[in-house]
């Protein structure tokens, strides 16, 4: 989908491909991902593991191993060239313009270092202010993302933290210098049901009150549901549908979105038999020359295995890599 | 169903102290994982249980299975204690098995699946032509051609392919009871429908009972006939899956519901059910452990801990707005009781 012109957008991809090297072996792991975001934007990649959405994301602030990696296709970043970029450049540009949050908080942190001295260090570096200031920066960042006795907190480790008040403490660090973009790698994974929708709800009105874009990488459909705007289906390291979050859930197109939506156990299933997808994703060193899902999908023809499907742009806004769907009669 | 009872839990305590704590000659503190649970798993049912991190639930079920010996109270299983010159664990353990959430690390690496599933019945006496065999039986049952995967390792294997060895490694030995330690939740949710499948066709064929514990509410709904809510140790609410899901009658347990993700974009939350995360068990609240997130609480709620009041049909939630002159202003008057209103779904 791209953007109305009068706003450029904040990021842009085109035709990106990241491979693997390990040993023998080439891991595709994103094979031609085309998309734009608008500033204020909240997107979501949806998939499954493998499917290469944290690897995409990574890929955005150039974080995925540099000796191993290979990388095609243009990345542009806030106004950056992610891939030709210089180390400085990269370093002013993460944690400054671009900030992410990881699934697991305990290990993003550094342990031997509080969580104010954390903070702080991130807006000295890009803000060059004195530490004093820095620190009562970092009180007023643990207040905005609700941290009770904040005061407290500043001067506590990591491991001291419950995970629900870590994750906000991460969340806190990632916005100190007021980033226009915030990645966030499943950053609600590992925290129970009841926290997890804390951490939903204020990570949707700190991105309407800081008029911050995200791209928000989950593998569960509800989360997607609670944030995105817009959604984007990730399979075998393709975009196979993307469009307006609402019109997605109320009717995926794609065989495998249909698929996985129909696999979702949810409160009418009970006693109904659940309509499982057959088989597993494909072996990312071994993709089929063809439509990724067409081993698994149930719609498939002779067609399907000839050529990788165009993503076509439907006039709803939505778009779709399928021959099978939305094709003039 | 029957209702007659295969497991009863009695009072079942575990507590643990805290390993890395520099005691100084003082004691380490000690918290409650498992605290006081009593309830009744009939046989042939799926008895669900949910709760938060913390909530005691894994250290009930390796209570269950003895993996771990508790502090205080009982398991009986089909009328007879288990251990203490009641069951023999070796036979105990015979007609109660378990699966794991790490289908990867609850398999020997050396050994492949067939001898992984053959190695139960060779333990129990089987000679190594009939184990073998029956493991190329299970692998059939849960839907891996045994001529194809019988001689691989784990590391060959897909999530989902591990955990359905994990299913017929349980099931080798023709156990009564399998514990269910959230068995999906490490999976893809496409591959997650496949498991759950099984399971569900595998207990009839089988005829076994399922204790299924998760902390994924819509999977719990999908899969049990009862439900069994925890919070901090203890049993919040008891009762029917129909009724728990329609009428919950602990805050906690509506809270837990409400907390669910809407699947409609138009029906986002605005507010989130609870505030904060749940307590250390180190230093829980004084009487109703959940009165620190509870909305409702007042101050009969700090003076002990409710009692699981019986609502009718079964279902059981500890809360003193729902005992009859429990001194919460909301509790229904002595000598009425509060049926839920059951049956509105389904």
């Amino acid at each position: 989908m791209v953007a109305p012109a009068e706003i450029p957008p904040l990021v842009q991809v085109r035709d990106l491909h990241v491979s693997f090297r390990t040993g023998d072996r080439i891991i595709r792991a994103v094979n031609g991902v085309d998309f734009d975001l608008v500033p204020r934007e909240t997107l979501c990649i949806l998939g499954e593991s493998g499917s290469g959405k944290s690897v995409l994301l990574r890929s955005l602030m150039r974080l995925n191993p540099p000796r191993r990696t290979t990388v095609s296709g243009s990345l542009q970043v806030c106004g950056l060239d992610v891939e030709h970029a210089s180390d400085n450049e990269l370093s002013d540009l993460r944690g400054g313009a671009v900030s992410m949050i990881f699934q697991e908080p305990l290990t993003a942190f550094d342990p031997v270092f509080t969580i104010g001295r954390q903070i702080s260090e991130t807006i000295v570096r890009h803000d060059r202010v004195s530490w004093s200031e820095a620190s009562r920066r970092a009180l007023d960042l643990l207040e905005l993302v609700q941290i009770p006795s904040a005061k407290q907190r500043l001067s506590m480790y990591p491991g001291e933290l419950s995970g629900g008040l870590r994750q906000r403490a991460m969340i806190a660090m990632a916005l100190s210098c007021r980033p226009q973009l915030l990645l966030a790698d499943e950053p609600t994974t590992a925290l129970d049901a009841t926290v997890q929708i804390q951490v939903l709800v204020l990570l949707r009105r700190l991105q309407q009150e800081l008029g911050m874009a995200m791209i928000f990488v989950t593998h569960d459909i509800g989360v997607a549901t609670e944030i995105a705007d817009r959604v984007a289906v990730m399979y075998a390291g393709r975009f196979v549908e993307e469009g307006p979050i609402g019109a997605f859930v109320a009717a995926p197109m794609h065989p495998y979105a249909t698929g996985l939506l129909a696999a979702t156990v949810n409160a009418a299933a009970r006693d109904i038999r659940l309509k499982a997808i057959p088989g597993a994703p494909p072996d990312p060193s071994r993709l089929p020359p063809g439509c990724a899902f067409e081993p698994r999908c149930e719609f498939a023809i002779d067609a399907c295995k000839t050529g990788v499907p165009e993503l076509r742009n439907l006039a709803s806004g939505r778009s779709i890599r399928c021959i099978r769907v939305g094709a003039a009669p | 169903m029957t209702s007659e009872t295969l497991l009863s839990v009695r009072s079942l305590t575990k507590s643990f102290s805290l390993k890395g704590f520099s005691s100084f000659g003082r004691p380490r503190p000690r918290f409650r994982a498992v605290d006081d649970v009593s309830f009744d798993l009939l046989k042939g049912e799926t008895l669900g249980v949910v709760g938060e991190s913390g909530c005691g639930k894994s250290t009930l079920s390796r209570l269950i299975v003895s993996l771990m010996q508790p502090d205080d109270g009982a398991i009986v299983f089909e009328g007879q204690k288990v251990g203490h010159g009641g069951w023999p664990l070796k036979e105990y353990r015979r007609q109660v098995q378990i699966v794991f959430q790490d289908s990867y690390s609850s398999l020997n690496p050396r050994l492949t699946v067939a001898e992984s599933i053959a190695f139960a019945p060779r333990i129990h006496g089987a000679s190594k032509s009939a184990s073998m065999s029956a493991a190329r039986d299970l692998l059939d049952r849960v839907g891996l051609g045994p001529d194809q995967f019988a001689g691989r390792y784990p590391h060959e294997l897909s999530g989902g392919q591990r955990q359905r060895i994990n299913i017929a490694r349980a099931l080798v030995l023709r156990p009564k009871l399998i514990v269910l330690d959230e068995p999906v939740s490490a999976l893809d949710k496409s591959v997650e429908a496949q498991v759950l499948n099984l399971l569900k066709d595998l207990k009839s064929d089988f005829d076994v009972t399922y204790l299924f514990i998760s902390h994924d509410l819509n999977v719990v709904q999908y899969m049990a006939d009862r439900l069994l809510v925890m919070y901090l140790g203890a049993i919040s609410e008891f009762g029917p899956v129909q009724s728990v899901y329609a009428t919950p009658a602990h805050p906690y347990t509506a809270a837990l519901f409400a907390s669910r993700p809407s699947l409609s974009p138009e029906k986002r939350h605005v507010a989130p059910p609870l505030t904060g995360d749940p307590p250390s068990l180190i230093n829980p609240p004084s009487g109703c452990r959940f009165r620190s997130r509870c909305a409702t609480a007042e101050p009969v709620c700090a003076e002990s801990h409710p009692p699981l009041f019986p609502l009718g049909d079964g279902h059981a939630a500890s809360c003193f707005m729902v005992g009859p002159g429990s001194g919460h202003s909301r509790a229904p008057a002595i000598g009425t009781t509060t049926v839920p209103d059951t049956g509105a779904r389904h």
